[in-house]
């Protein structure tokens, strides 16, 4: 077997390279493809190729995954717009990451009473996070979209952590 | 034909129409209670036959065989003292049930009684069956799930599917096409308890989450009834006490079921006699933690779904279980819903099977399944880590590729040992099986890009390939359920997994740390060795390198390391774009892949 590269999952599903897909359309259009690709629909018909049967429903399942959560999305969106895109946007703004470290900080020190704000902080730093990305994206500067990707993670750890602490 | 291979009853279904109806024996009934009595004349005898002779020959007459399946002699043993009948340990550690000079596979009792399901079903049809679905536990693993599919063959049966249990009930229960919309499938039953979350829209039955535990049900219920029953009687192992006992405990929390108390005149003989009362309250308070067990199963299995409780349109009862009143207040006072019982909690999961059978057989594209792989799967990485390549409740078929390289300069092969479960380190989770990729191009550590796909079938049934993209050799191979390990781990993994969040984390932070360090020490000695960087740069990567090495060879904690991590970190990102940032970046993505 030729090892194939998936394709991105916005070809899987035939929907535009987008982060403004509505949710109801792309879960009619998983099931809609779930009952064109699942082997069970498949299996009287005599299917020769049974793993070709089973990668194609693999890949429908797999790319539903990334295209229902906003941030696979934007990943996915990001890598096949250009390639390479996130790898070479790492490095982050000093006075971000002195941010961010702050922030940890914070998480680290929550007790009782602080959690709740902190969360609800967090939470609208995602979102806003999500808000920029779009309009960078929008505005075509990827770099500043994949920037903005990477630095949404520390606002993800930071959820997390705080999450674990609770 | 579909089949409900229950710990307690066994039954068959076939679709009719629209919905589906059970097939029943000459008798006109529909349950087969999965007991196998192997008489001293030489018969076997199968189902209420067999469960008669339960009190006349207690160590020859097996039942809940099904809490034996695919699991390990050692696990069972605490279990098996408690039993009537003897369970040994055969070859490979697996449990074989003696009886007389024979010993029994648990699969090979799970045939018998799937055979005579299928006698009697071709008795009712008229005509004979060959292929079915029968239906595990949604919780059941690998290995359990491989030993119902041997029983199904050696019954002489097709099986067209192993079909988890609570996706089955929620067929019958949707199948009439108005119960769009969320459901919440509770199925207790005799040994086995599962959860799942299913999305029911346009005869799409989409499974979001599931969870549960292989080794809870009525069983348990009745186990601790009867150790209330023995504590009024002498201490005994007599095999006929402890299944009038065990038959009694049953009897008595059939009448909780219904009465507020029970009352019980058992004369064992020269084993002594006891009047015993109990209440229900007496019965709810034994039960309790049991039940509350279940509740944080349903908990789990809601959050997993990405839903609050309030988001369940409808609350789904499956199993016999499940008609117990505790049972039914504690899971309305969680969901704020009255349970659905239009179906029977006996059938229903009979009645699914069948029809997902009639689907299989290509007769009705109306509906279709959409089920999830109930753990996670993953690699051993290095340090006795896991990383976890597909997560519990992906939807299956679901495939996943990962690179990884090689930790040693000129490796040429390498094993990779594949494990299921949710904890972090391999040793907590249950080995599934190894296989080993061979002819790596000799190359220094870092270097070899393995790519290795994970994909699962419909089936749940795992298939592995690995390729090394330089070369693109490759190699593969079919997971062997293995029984290396207790099955304890596995029916406690899921609760582990919570309980032990903290320290797993900590653990497995200091095994990422120490990999990390490793890779920056020997990327970044490489890099230099490459580089043309000014003098008193390269004296300060350097003396970094050293004091990371100097940490590593003396093993120091976690935090030194770390900071001595980022310390080199430091060191070689303020030398924007050269080639030893780039190199170390490198060799950490090789290396230490998210």
């Amino acid at each position: 077997m030729i090892h194939v590269p998936a394709p991105d999952p916005f070809t899987v599903f035939g929907v535009p390279r987008s982060l403004d897909l509505d949710a109801r359309t792309l879960e009619r259009r998983y099931l809609a493809l779930s009952r064109e690709c699942h082997p069970d629909q498949l299996r009287s018909q005599e299917t020769g190729d049974c793993l070709a049967v089973l990668a194609r429903a693999a890949e429908v399942n797999d790319a539903w995954r990334i295209l229902r959560d906003p941030w696979q999305r934007a990943k996915a969106l990001l890598e096949s717009a250009s390639p390479g895109v996130l790898d070479r946007n790492k490095k982050l703004d000093p006075g971000f990451l002195a941010e961010a470290l702050e922030l940890a900080e914070e998480v680290a020190f929550a007790r009782g009473d602080t959690i709740a704000p902190l969360r609800a902080r967090l939470q609208q730093a995602l979102d806003e996070d999500l808000v920029a990305l779009r309009d960078h994206v929008g505005r075509g500067d990827l770099d500043a979209a994949a920037r903005r990707f990477h630095a949404s993670h520390y606002h993800k750890k930071a959820l997390q952590d705080l999450d674990q602490k609770a | 034909m579909g089949i409900d291979l229950g710990t307690t009853n066994s039954l068959a279904a076939v679709r009719a129409g629209k919905g589906a109806r059970v097939l029943r024996d000459l008798a006109g009934e529909a349950l087969l209670p999965s007991v196998v009595c192997f008489h001293p004349d030489g018969r076997t005898i199968v189902g209420r036959d067999a469960k008669a002779m339960r009190l006349q020959v207690p160590d020859r007459t097996v039942f809940s065989v099904k809490r034996l399946v695919g699991r390990s002699a050692r696990e069972l043993e605490a279990e098996a003292k408690g039993l009537p009948y003897r369970v040994v340990a055969g070859e490979r550690d697996l449990p074989r049930v003696q009886i007389g000079d024979h010993q029994h596979s648990p699969e090979s009792i799970s045939a018998l009684i799937l055979h005579q399901v299928k006698a009697n079903a071709e008795q009712a049809l008229g005509q004979s069956v060959r292929e079915a679905v029968v239906t595990v536990p949604a919780w059941f693993d690998d290995a359990q799930r491989q030993a119902t599919k041997d029983a199904a063959a050696l019954a002489g049966l097709d099986c067209l599917r192993i079909l988890n249990e609570p996706t089955a009930a929620a067929l019958a229960y949707g199948i009439d096409g108005t119960k769009d919309g969320t459901a919440l499938v509770y199925d207790l039953g005799g040994g086995t308890f599962d959860v799942s979350i299913l999305r029911i829209e346009d005869g799409v039955f989409r499974v979001l989450s599931t969870a549960g535990d292989t080794h809870l049900g009525g069983d348990d219920f009745d186990e601790l009834l009867a150790q209330r029953i023995h504590k009024t009687l002498p201490k005994t192992s007599d095999p006929y006490v402890l299944q009038a006992v065990r038959a009694a405990a049953e009897g008595l929390k059939i009448q909780l079921s219904s009465a507020e108390s029970a009352a019980l005149d058992l004369d064992l003989g020269s084993h002594g006699t006891t009047r015993f009362t109990v209440t229900r309250a007496e019965f709810e308070a034994a039960i309790a933690p049991l039940v509350q067990r279940t509740l944080d199963c349903v908990q789990r299995a809601v959050k997993d779904a990405g839903l609050r409780l309030d988001e369940i349109d409808d609350v789904v009862l499956v199993g016999g279980s499940t008609r117990v009143p505790l049972v039914r207040a504690r899971l309305q006072a969680l969901t704020g819903k009255v349970p659905h019982t239009g179906v029977d909690p006996d059938l229903a999961v009979a009645l699914g099977a069948s029809i997902q059978a009639d689907v299989l057989a290509g007769n009705d594209r109306s509906l279709l399944l959409l089920d999830v792989i109930p753990l996670s799967l993953g690699l051993e990485t290095l340090g006795g880590a896991v990383q976890k390549l597909i997560l519990r409740n992906s939807t299956i078929p679901t495939s996943v590729t990962e690179e990884f390289s090689t930790g040693v300069d000129n490796q040429t092969a390498v094993d990779l040992a594949i494990y299921q479960g949710e904890r972090e380190l391999a040793k907590d989770c249950r080995l599934l099986g190894h296989f080993k990729l061979r002819g790596l191009p000799a190359l220094p550590a870092g270097l070899p890009r393995i790519a290795v796909t994970f994909l699962v079938d419909a089936d749940g049934v795992l298939r592995v390939t690995a390729r090394e993209q330089r070369t693109g050799v490759q190699a593969s191979i079919q997971i062997v359920p293995s029984f290396g390990l207790t099955r304890d781990e596995v029916r406690r993994m899921m609760l582990d997994s919570i309980e032990h969040a903290q320290t797993d984390y900590v653990a497995r932070e200091a095994i990422d740390v120490r990999n990390k360090a490793e890779a920056m020490v020997r990327g970044t000695q490489k890099a230099l060795a490459l580089s043309d960087l000014p003098p008193d740069q390269t004296y300060a990567v350097q003396k970094a390198v050293k004091a990371l090495a100097k940490h590593l060879v003396a093993g120091a904690d976690t935090a030194t390391l770390k900071a001595a991590c980022d310390e080199l970190g430091k060191l070689t990102a303020t030398i924007a774009d050269d080639v030893i940032s780039s190199a170390v970046t490198k060799a950490l993505r090789e290396e230490h892949k998210p």
